[in-house]
């Protein structure tokens, strides 16, 4: 294991989001399995090539799980979660990881809805681990740099959602996702 | 100095705050909840600033951090006209406000224009202070705040104790029935993770219904005409992707150079707000959603706020420009510790807000002429801040350049009493008066009250009736 991967890891489980780490042949398998166990009955996939190089479809159709693909013909309620089933998983695949805070880099795009990782009460990340780069400068540097198009919205997402505002004291999935897991994609 | 003059709406104060501060300070000072809770947060804090310091360098980061916002505030003129035109450039429109009532005038006639009943908010330190949410609901439109803290004040119909965590003098019970009152039913959890999922749910409702979201501005990227929101609870995510607009409000000086600098503050931010090595959220948007795209917004609005903070460059309060909000001096300070942030009756709350509040509003506001005050001028804010502003020196300044009734009386007084002194005959004089007075007013030995500007004295000491002793 590289040391970013692994700094990345140790990052990751402070935030509190689990990690999974798994080749290409098993990310699919992996993440499925943790989605199953989680009760999910619905995941919301982005339309991004690492999302088929893992075979996550095939593996959560085998798991009884249903698939969406961005962008999705729901209703604003849906998406939000106040119609329809409850336990839905947002995937999202990040541009870039931060090892040193274990944040991932969200770019949006067409097939990356913006509120993938926000509207659901889970979020699964399909993480390339030659993606993760030590610093937040060195993933800002490149998600920005020059003669790259600037993303329309970029979402630095650092575990799962919470709140102090009650007593001060951290509770977790406030709006965002009550639970955020890493699937780290080794070569 | 050249500020003010010209600001048609100075209030940053609160208009409906009653009482004067003595009042509020000494009416919080007697609610024991309240310290309790203050203590709770206080305590918290300052062990997770030791935290930020053994693991992970907070104050090997300080420095950079001064330096960077030193040069923002230096360079402000052109790093805003290039934010403004990269917004412009990404398909996003910005407004240039001088002051509140032009920045809540558009924002409510956007809503008008566009046929808009239901605003989703989150947490926006600019807007609190331009009264925004007043003047939407003056102009018919349902505002709701969204950060959960934010709901929470909204519900009490309270103004928030403190610049990050707004409802930090309320504990769960007192939210728990805050909640029940809004739903109408006893059917609301008291623990809480179940306060936390009941607003949630209640808050996704109207998330459902909001035609306009608003934002405040953590930091504006000047080369790519970005803003980032910082937040660790999602609202923020949800306001500016969920309803069809978009309007993100901005202090002038949030503006900021380049990726580089804006990567070291948004590290610095959340080690110096929260303690810990990185917010949850952070929203980066360069303007509305692009083609093909099928959320976000499809109208992006900034509106940067001057506020009077343009005058404020090259005067000798500048250095409050390169606040970044994180409320650190708030939780160091003993005065707000044991007050609150309310007491201040600013949106501005602590050392920080004692200052700015004044400053912006002008010396002889009477809503925010006593606020220089608030402090002990022990120093902690200073140690606290997290891009050196050098607080208990502008405390100093603020004072200098407060005037009150009350100031200028003490004023004269001590111009008399330094005539008097300076020459020995005066002074002799009053001192043989002096002796005298404490002879006929005192019994047994003792003074136990003294009259005139002594009276605030002798309430809680006595005086000897022979005194000073000759020698």
């Amino acid at each position: 294991m590289s040391t970013p991967v692994a700094q990345m890891v140790e990052s990751l489980a402070r935030r509190k989001a689990t990690v999974q780490l798994a080749g290409a042949a098993n990310a699919g398998r992996a993440a499925a399995g943790w989605m199953a166990d989680q009760g999910i009955v619905r995941a919301v996939l982005a339309d991004d090539p690492v999302v088929d190089a893992v075979g996550l479809e095939p593996a959560l159709r085998a798991a009884g799980i249903d698939v969406f693909r961005w962008p999705v013909a729901m209703g604003r309620r849906e998406v939000l979660g106040l119609e329809g089933p409850q336990d839905v998983c947002g995937v999202t695949v990040p541009t870039l990881g931060v090892a040193e805070r274990g944040t991932l880099v969200l770019e949006a795009s067409v097939g990356h809805g913006r509120g993938l990782d926000v509207t659901n009460r889970h979020h699964v990340s399909l993480l390339m681990a030659d993606r993760v780069v030590e610093t937040l400068g060195e993933a800002l540097a490149q998600t920005f740099a020059d003669g790259r198009p600037v993303p329309s919205a970029v979402s630095l997402v650092s575990g799962p959602s919470r709140s102090s505002d009650i007593e001060k004291i951290s509770t977790l999935g406030a709006h965002g996702a009550l639970t955020e897991h890493v699937v780290i994609i080794t070569p | 100095m050249s500020t003010r003059r010209r600001r048609r709406n100075p209030g940053v104060a609160y208009p409906d705050v009653t009482g004067t501060l003595r009042d509020r300070t000494v009416d919080a000072l007697r609610d024991p909840t309240l310290a309790d809770n203050l203590r709770t947060a206080g305590d918290s804090w300052g062990a997770g600033r030791e935290v930020m310091k053994r693991d992970f360098g907070f104050d090997e980061m300080r420095d950079r951090a001064r330096d960077i916002r030193r040069s923002n505030i230096r360079n402000m003129p052109a790093l805003l006209a290039e934010l403004q035109s990269n917004v412009r450039a990404n398909g996003g429109v910005v407004v240039r406000a001088a002051d509140a009532d032009e920045a809540c005038r558009y924002i409510t006639d956007l809503a008008r224009a566009r046929g808009a009943r239901v605003v989703a908010k989150s947490k926006s330190m600019a807007t609190e202070e331009i009264n925004l949410n007043e003047a939407m609901e003056h102009a018919g439109l349902e505002v709701v705040e969204t950060d959960l803290g934010e709901w929470i004040i909204q519900l009490a119909n309270e103004h928030p104790s403190h610049i990050i965590a707004p409802a930090v003098h309320l504990n769960r019970n007192q939210v728990a029935a805050l909640f029940r009152e809004e739903a109408g039913t006893d059917d609301v959890p008291t623990d809480r993770e179940g306060l936390v999922a009941h607003a949630r749910v209640r808050l996704r409702e109207k998330f459902a219904q909001a035609e306009i979201g608003i934002s405040g501005v953590n930091l504006g990227v000047a080369s790519t005409g970005t803003v980032c929101i910082v937040e660790n609870e999602g609202n923020a995510r949800l306001v500016t992707s969920q309803p069809r607009i978009h309007v993100a409000v901005m202090g002038m000086e949030r503006v900021i150079a380049d990726w580089d600098e804006a990567a070291h503050i948004l590290q610095v931010l959340p080690m110096a707000a929260i303690s810990q090595d990185a917010a949850n959220y952070v929203s980066l948007i360069t303007g509305p959603r692009r083609e093909g795209e099928t959320d976000g917004p499809e109208e992006f609005h900034l509106v940067i706020i001057d506020g009077g903070r343009g005058a404020l460059r090259g005067s000798e309060f500048e250095e409050v420009l390169s606040c970044i909000r994180c409320g650190a001096c708030l939780y160091s300070c003993p005065m707000w510790q044991n007050v609150g942030g309310q007491a201040y009756g600013s949106p501005y709350s602590g050392p920080i807000g004692a200052i700015i509040t004044p400053v912006l509003e002008g010396p002889s506001s009477p809503g925010s002429r006593d606020l220089p005050f608030m402090s002990t001028l022990c120093g902690a804010c200073g140690d606290a801040c997290p891009v050196g502003i050098p607080l208990p020196d502008l405390l100093v300044r603020a004072r200098a350049r407060s005037s009150s009734p009350a100031k200028r009386k003490a004023g004269l007084a001590f111009r008399v009493w330094s005539l008097l002194w300076r020459r020995g005959v005066t002074y002799r004089l009053t001192m043989i008066g002096w002796r005298l007075g404490l002879r006929i007013r005192g019994r047994g030995g003792w003074v136990h009250r003294l009259p005139g500007p002594g009276s605030g004295w002798s309430k809680v000491r006595d005086m000897p009736s022979k005194w000073p002793p000759r020698r």
